[in-house]
């Protein structure tokens, strides 16, 4: 009978212990807590943020906009800058379906648009709705330009379930109509790294310029009344005086170009010192290492690009007020000789001057591999922010607006008359951006030469990519791909990592 | 409590509990004596019983007793583990002298299982034990270094060379796809939290800082024993913490009988075992020459990494006492370890406290209380040598490449670009590293267990346990802005960062005994555990300081000077258990042995629809010896068969990983971070084991031989999430698939001479190990991140179905072409191309004693595997040459390499990683007692890690630098780490 009374009570003691488990996350919160407590604006505040990596770092969006093009190639120099040739297939299209560089944009873009969408759940104001749709649909669109095929979920979907998947076509309607749908609810004018009005119509006139595109890449047929579509917002735009041809176009790439960027539409907010994407990267990976700041010796143009423009062009070199004083560095491109903020001549690591050459190989292999390529200096470098820069990153600006309407008219749209000067024709409207920069004017305009005007202003922009697709260039050979592509690299394959979870999901053709 | 204070209390506490211990005993007279081996070496801790009374005692350290004998009694009873029990006649003798003949000795052993103790005779399961006669020797900082290479299927390895550093510990291969594959420590019947508050650092431009031993809390020279349970009989116990082993730490106690004091002390010293081979200053000009290039000599013949490593002391002095009645035993010790690095400005000191009480209350003696207290401060200084340094190195790298042609210091001053137009822009000399980083850790652990018990009759035992651990860590770093690095240079920069965990645990057992028949013996155990884990830490980072040279960690407040910081904090969510667990015990007749456990764990780890989960086990045991056919057998002295199948858990992963978790972000924004899966659970091992225990050869040979094979399944892994889904953020899942590991192991101990002045004995232990990766067809798992210039974005490791675990998956290297440029196979396909986990691990050690003399050594080895060497990919490549950086040896002389060969990761940098190390070797001798008041005297020289056989080009084949991604380990990868030393050590031993 005692050994039952001790199991027994041995069992009750047992038993006593038994509690319920606690599960306090501590630093964080539960979908529970999180409803209760957090509000639209602050997941709103993450989605904006959540912009910062995808749009800046040179790694991600930027190279598969750009390495793809003649504007910029990133050698191998000896040691230096082979990363298992990750760079260097982007320039000779022959990347594949596990390029990491490819997956993280492709991942890294769909968690904006996971962020906005969620922003939905949390009882948004129309504002809140609208500011959230306008990022969502911006970067949905980026997504279609690059890989056709968009992953999208309702809020507070179960993620373990396969999203739907819109393509072609179809997906760009869902754009248009969200951004139909934002537009009453969005601000006039605000700062330039919020959505507003004008940001959703710039984006709806990339929606309706590339229809066509998006249809059908390999040979798009473009429509009149979505050119007139492109027009019509373009002149909305315009007709809302917010924004200018500033003096230098690189007042749009100061430290505190929400400032001085009166030409920007849109942007991505960049706090100096505290919270920042990677946007330093445009000059840290071109700039040499002896030069100020001491950069990564990495990425430059391509003699072509930089032959197509005019001696006096600014674009192509401006001494920008401050920046040689303190660096030694002008704005623009960097060919020949380069200087501290002395005016000493610099030298490479291997007692080279540091000339920067015209030629440039995918691979360079010669004694001067370190001085090889003309680098390109877009933003202006803040020096004064340590490693979190205060640069905005550029998404949209004015002269993008004024150039689409252009392109718009010469692709068969009807000019809206009453418009005035310089806004209103095609080779105006060219000829206002290249007087701006000291570039001759032009007598009259094609759309390659619209098209080399874009690349012009906007190179390094991240812009280059899509422009080739649409003016049909993008498959030629540049003078370090001496073939031409297959049509397979009008797209970007689907990450393998996502087709294996995701069965909505089918790779591009070609790959 | 300063520590000081911490060990006056403990010596109070002693104080009191010798009073204590020494109420006197009934009138009687004295029989002392001393119990020693067939040998003449002191057996400690003998039971030394009046027959007929509860008069008892036990021998000390140098074998002595001391007794009280009734009136009337004329016999003693001596017995000990290991040896046969023996009864002698003390009639008219006040004075003895007894000598204990071994037993089986082996097979009569007690071991350590989950939540008690086994003969080692009944064992069902893969166990092995090693008591601390047969620890490795030499400065040992932490428990698994121990028994490195002395238990068959248990490969130890140290991630780098620095004093302290971690170890990875793998019993019967690897078994799980990410970072999970560390057995479960048990101290004093304590399951471990497994981490340590030790902050990591980040270091601006140089990258993170390896991670240290969680078990450096605990001096080696405490512990008792150590057991390792290898298969699901003996580990399912621990439920779903058990499928990666569990090793078992036992702490010493004190004996029964006069207060003891011994001390021991040791002082040696350290250096560099083997360097990587790179160009002297004459080689360096004759490649220049080679490759007609006219910049980059300057004349001299440095260095480098002698610039950096030094020859250095270390010491290591215990100091224990320990005695008491049979009713109250203790034991106190103290333990300061200091040893300074190989490299400059890095050391570590432990200051160890420990106390271990046993006692026994009421008349009846049935209520009793075990109690032990661990107190531990460590305090190091770490050198700037980083698992993932980029282009501007760490200190291990920037001396490797260091143009060895022009000197590190031009006068009195350290040669830099900002000082000296002879060093390029991006160079960084090691010395100015070295001098202009300083990194302080500051470790305090406190670490508690109270078992009290109570035995109600001969069948009914009650036992709980109640742990608690407080541990935290400090790291103040900074570097001078007069450093050459990005981010660092002209500003300065410092890091304050702090930890700290917390751990409650709570278990009971109740044990019942009996014997069901005359021949059936009945053992059965119920338990419930209890545990909560709490970590948090947070750091602070500031740059902008105006000073050139001061402890900036120390000026933080004067705002003035700094320009920005940077902060985080972070509570990990709470991390619980909640377990039930039996076991069942049948023994028939000796012959026949069966156990069956069974655990039910839940976890706040898991997911809502998977909270507890249940761990089965069966084993049982032939004893053949036992059986008439085998009894008096001249060959077969013991002979048993055991057969054990069970299932085990894993369940390592982050805690809050099953859930759904907001946070605030920067900027004032807030986000779902992590995707819910309500459905995650644990890991799964099915373990099958068969084992042979024998004893032959009149018991001189004896030894186990187990085949095993594990299948793992239900693989947790931080898997690609379905996109659109929280940025950057992975979900935790159970892939389908299967890691299979199996293989064959063995340990035999041969006793060869046993003679009075002669004996020597002999220990082998092998394995035979195969792993495989089966039934999985998700997209491939990459790891093996490399690091350093020109390898940016590169990983070599893959998990692929059908390949080993951690697969070097890179291109073929074929070699150079006319250019000198590489060839790879099949258009520069990836492909498998290697495996980093050994086939077969190798142990082994020697005892010689002659008179007074011993020479003891232990050697271990690993063959069959390959090691990535990322050093002599990115670090150390022929291009070098024309950036004025230094080169390896071994990329010259062969066919011209072009300069411009790019660092391609390729099978290239693949090399063989099999090596034969001579682990330690010492060599003693036993003065025996020196006068009255010293007893057991002792003095030894010890060299440890004297010699490392292999064709690795590394520091050390033994190698294990964290290149993990996204979670999944990485293996077999060496990164420029920090060298590993050479020790000799001149040890004593004395007792009072």
């Amino acid at each position: 009978m005692k050994k039952y009374l001790i199991l027994f009570g041995g069992l009750a003691l047992l038993s006593a212990g038994c509690t319920k488990l606690d599960e306090k996350l501590n630093s964080e919160l539960t979908r529970d807590e999180a409803q209760q407590i957090l509000k639209a604006n602050q997941l709103l505040q993450a989605a904006y943020n959540s912009m910062q990596g995808p749009f800046q770092d040179q790694a991600r969006l930027w190279c598969l906009q750009e390495h793809t093009t003649d504007e910029a190639v990133g050698p191998t120099r000896a040691g230096d800058w082979d990363d298992n040739g990750i760079w260097r297939v982007l320039h000779q299209h022959t990347w594949d379906a596990d390029h990491s560089f490819i997956t993280s944009t492709y991942n890294d873009l769909l968690g904006v648009v996971f962020n906005a969408t969620n922003v939905l759940n949390f009882k948004p104001s129309v504002q809140e709705t609208a500011e959230a749709k306008f990022i969502r649909a911006y970067v949905m669109y980026t997504i279609l330009d690059g890989w056709n095929q968009v992953p999208i979920r309702e809020p507070g979907e179960d993620l373990r379930n396969p999203s739907k998947v819109l393509t072609g076509t179809a997906a760009l309607d869902f754009i248009i109509s969200e951004l139909n749908a934002a537009l009453p609810g969005l601000p006039n004018t605000g700062p330039i790294f919020k959505a507003n009005k004008n940001a959703a119509r710039a984006l709806l006139m990339r929606c309706y310029l590339n229809k066509a595109v998006i249809a059908n890449r390999a040979s798009p047929s473009h429509a009149a009344a979505d050119m007139n579509k492109v027009i019509s917002l373009a002149d909305t735009i315009i007709g809302t005086s917010t924004y200018m041809l500033t003096p230098s176009v690189f007042d749009n790439f100061t430290p505190n170009n929400d400032v001085t960027g009166k030409g920007i539409i849109f942007a991505i907010q960049n706090l100096g010192g505290s919270l920042s994407g990677n946007i330093r990267s445009r000059w840290f990976c071109t700039l040499h290492y002896n030069q100020t700041p001491s950069g990564w010796n990495g990425f430059t143009t391509l003699g072509d690009f930089y032959d197509k423009y005019e001696a006096a062009d600014t674009r192509r070199n401006t001494n920008y007020p401050g920046l040689q004083a303190a660096t030694g560095l002008n704005m623009g491109f960097l060919f020949g000789q380069q200087f501290d903020k002395n005016g000493a001549a610099l030298q490479d690591r291997r007692g080279n001057n540091l000339a920067f050459t015209k030629a440039v190989s995918l691979i360079e292999t010669g004694n001067n591999l370190e001085i090889t390529g003309i680098r390109v200096i877009k933003y202006v470098p803040d020096l004064a922010s340590g490693d979190n820069v205060n640069n905005d990153a550029v998404l949209i600006r004015f002269e993008d607006v004024i150039l689409m309407k252009a392109e718009a008219i010469l692709r068969g749209g009807t000019a809206t008359s009453g418009v005035p000067a310089p806004y209103n024709t095609p080779l105006n409207i060219v000829n206002a951006i290249r007087t701006r920069s000291n570039a001759t004017p032009l007598t009259s305009v094609t759309l390659d030469q619209l098209l080399d005007e874009r690349g012009r202003e906007f190179v390094w922009e991240g812009l280059r990519r899509s422009d080739l697709i649409r003016f049909g260039k993008f498959l030629q050979p540049t003078s370090l791909r001496t073939t031409n592509s297959t049509a397979t690299r009008l797209l970007f394959p689907i990450p393998n990592g996502q087709l294996a979870v995701n069965p909505n999901l089918k790779q591009n053709p070609g790959y | 409590m300063t520590l000081t204070k911490l060990a006056r209390a403990i010596m109070l506490s002693m104080v009191c509990l010798l009073v204590f211990a020494n109420v006197s005993q009934a009138q009687s007279r004295t029989v002392t004596g001393k119990v020693t081996d067939s040998k003449g070496e002191a057996i400690p801790s003998a039971t030394v019983t009046v027959k007929g009374t509860q008069s008892s005692t036990s021998t000390g350290a140098d074998g002595s007793f001391s007794l009280n004998v009734p009136a009337g009694s004329n016999t003693l009873v001596i017995s000990s583990v290991g040896y046969t029990t023996q009864e002698v006649n003390i009639s008219g003798r006040n004075e003895i002298a007894i000598i204990l003949e071994q037993s089986n000795a082996a097979l009569n052993e007690v071991v350590v299982v989950g939540y008690g103790t086994a003969r080692k005779r009944d064992l069902t399961g893969s166990v092995t034990k090693i008591t601390a006669k047969d620890f490795n020797t030499g400065a040992i900082v932490a428990p698994d270094q121990l028994i490195q290479g002395k238990v068959p299927g248990v490969q130890v390895l140290a991630t780098n060379g620095a004093p302290g550093a971690a170890f990875t510990v793998r019993i019967r291969g690897n078994n799980s796809i990410r970072a999970g594959s560390q057995p479960l420590f048990v101290l004093d019947g304590v399951p471990l939290d497994g981490r340590t508050a030790r902050p990591e650092l980040n270091a601006s431009g140089i990258g993170s800082s390896p991670a240290n031993n969680p078990l450096n809390f605990i001096n080696p020279d405490d512990i008792a024993s150590i057991e390792v349970l290898k298969d699901a009989s003996a580990a399912a116990i621990y439920g779903s913490r058990g499928a990666n082993g569990v090793i078992m730490i036992t702490t010493k106690r004190g004996n029964v009988g006069k207060p003891t004091i011994d001390f021991s002390t040791a002082v040696g010293t350290s250096s560099i075992l083997r360097n990587i081979e790179v160009m002297n200053g004459d080689q360096y000009r004759n490649a220049l020459k080679t490759y007609n290039l006219t910049k980059g000599n300057y004349g001299g013949n440095v260095n480098a990494m002698d610039a950096i490593t030094r020859n250095v002391l270390l010491q290591n002095h215990s100091l224990s006492m320990s005695g008491g009645s049979d009713g109250a035993r203790y034991r106190a010790s103290i333990g300061f370890f200091d040893q300074n690095g190989i490299l400059l400005k890095s050391d570590f000191k432990k200051y160890t406290a420990a106390f271990m009480g046993n006692f026994k209350f009421l008349d009846s003696k049935k209520l009793g209380l075990d109690v032990s207290l661990f107190t531990t401060n460590i305090q190091e200084n770490v050198a700037p040598v980083t698992n993932n340094a980029g282009f501007q190195g760490s200190l291990v790298i920037n001396a490797l490449q260091w143009n060895p042609t022009l000197s590190l210091m031009n006068g009195d001053k350290i040669r830099q670009s900002t000082n000296d137009p002879n060093v390029a822009a991006t160079t960084v000399n090691p010395l100015a590293l070295s001098r202009y980083y300083n990194d302080k850790i500051g470790l305090n652990k406190i670490f508690v267990v109270a078992s009290p018990y109570y035995t109600f009759n001969k069948k009914f035992e009650y036992r709980a346990n109640v742990s608690l651990t407080q541990e935290t860590g400090t790291r103040r770093a900074w570097m001078s802005r007069l450093i050459n690095i990005d981010g660092v240079k002209g500003q300065g920069w410092a890091s304050l960062g702090e930890a700290g965990i917390q751990t409650y645990l709570f278990n009971q057992t109740l044990t019942y005994r009996t014997d069901l028949t005359k021949k059936l013996n009945l053992n059965a155990l119920i338990g419930y555990e209890f545990m909560d884990l709490k970590f948090r830490r947070n750091n602070q980072l500031y740059r902008g300081f105006g000073i050139d040279e001061f402890d900036y960690t120390k000026l933080i407040n004067s705002a003035a000077q700094v320009v920005a910081n940077e902060g985080s904090s972070y509570e990990d969510p709470t991390t619980q258990l909640q377990s039930y667990f039996t076991r069942v015990g049948l023994n028939y007749d000796d012959k026949y042995l069966f156990t069956a456990t069974i655990r039910s764990d839940g976890s706040t780890k898991f997911g809502d629809n998977f909270r507890y989960g249940i761990f089965p086990s069966f084993a049982a045991r032939w004893n053949l010896h036992n059986e008439s056919f085998l009894a008096g057998n001249k060959v077969i002295n013991q002979l048993a068969l055991r057969l054990g199948w069970g299932i085990t858990g894993n369940q390592e992963f982050p805690s809050g990983a099953a859930r759904e978790r907001y946070a605030y972000t920067a900027g004032g924004g807030a986000a779902l971070l992590n995707a819910a899966n309500p459905d995650l659970q644990w890991e799964s091992s099915t373990t099958l084991n068969v084992g042979l225990d024998f004893a032959t050869a009149n018991n001189k040979v004896t030894g186990t031989i187990d085949y095993f094979r594990r299948n793992t399944n239900k693989l947790l892994f931080n898997f690609e999430v379905i996109q659109p889904a929280p940025p950057g953020s992975r979900i935790w899942q159970n892939l389908d698939g299967t890691i299979i590991n199996s293989g064959v192991e063995l340990g035999i101990f041969y006793n060869m001479i046993n003679k009075k002045d002669v004996a020597f004995d002999l220990g082998v232990n092998a394995t035979f190990l195969q792993n495989d990766f089966q039934n999985y067809s998700g997209p491939q798992i990459l790891t093996g991140a490399l690091h350093g210039q020109g390898v940016s974005g590169a990983s070599v490791q893959q998990m692929r179905n059908g390949l080993p675990l951690n697969a070097f998956f890179t291109r073929k290297w074929t070699g150079l072409d006319a250019s000198g440029n590489n060839k790879f196979d099949q258009n520069e396909k990836l492909q498998y191309v290697g495996n980093p986990n050994p086939k077969t691990l190798l142990g082994f050690s020697t005892d010689l004693r002659y008179k007074k003399f011993s020479f003891r050594t232990n050697w271990n080895g690993a063959f069959g595997h390959d090691i990535y060497n990322n050093t002599f990919n990115s670090v150390l490549n022929v291009s070098n040459l024309q950036s004025e950086r230094n080169i390896a040896s071994v990329f010259v002389g062969g066919p011209k390499e072009s300069l411009t060969n790019p660092a391609s990761p390729s099978s290239r940098y693949l090399e063989k990683g099999g090596f034969l190390r001579f682990t330690n070797a010492t060599i003693s001798y036993a003065f025996g007692n020196v006068g009255k008041v010293f007893k057991n005297v002792n003095l030894s020289l010890t060299g440890q890690n004297l010699a490392v056989f292999t064709k690795f080009k590394g520091f050390d084949p033994e190698v294990n630098v964290d290149k993990q991604i996204n979670g999944v380990s990485s293996f077999g990868i060496e990164y420029a780490p920090y060298p590993s030393a050479r020790n000799f050590l001149l040890g004593l031993r004395v007792s009072l």
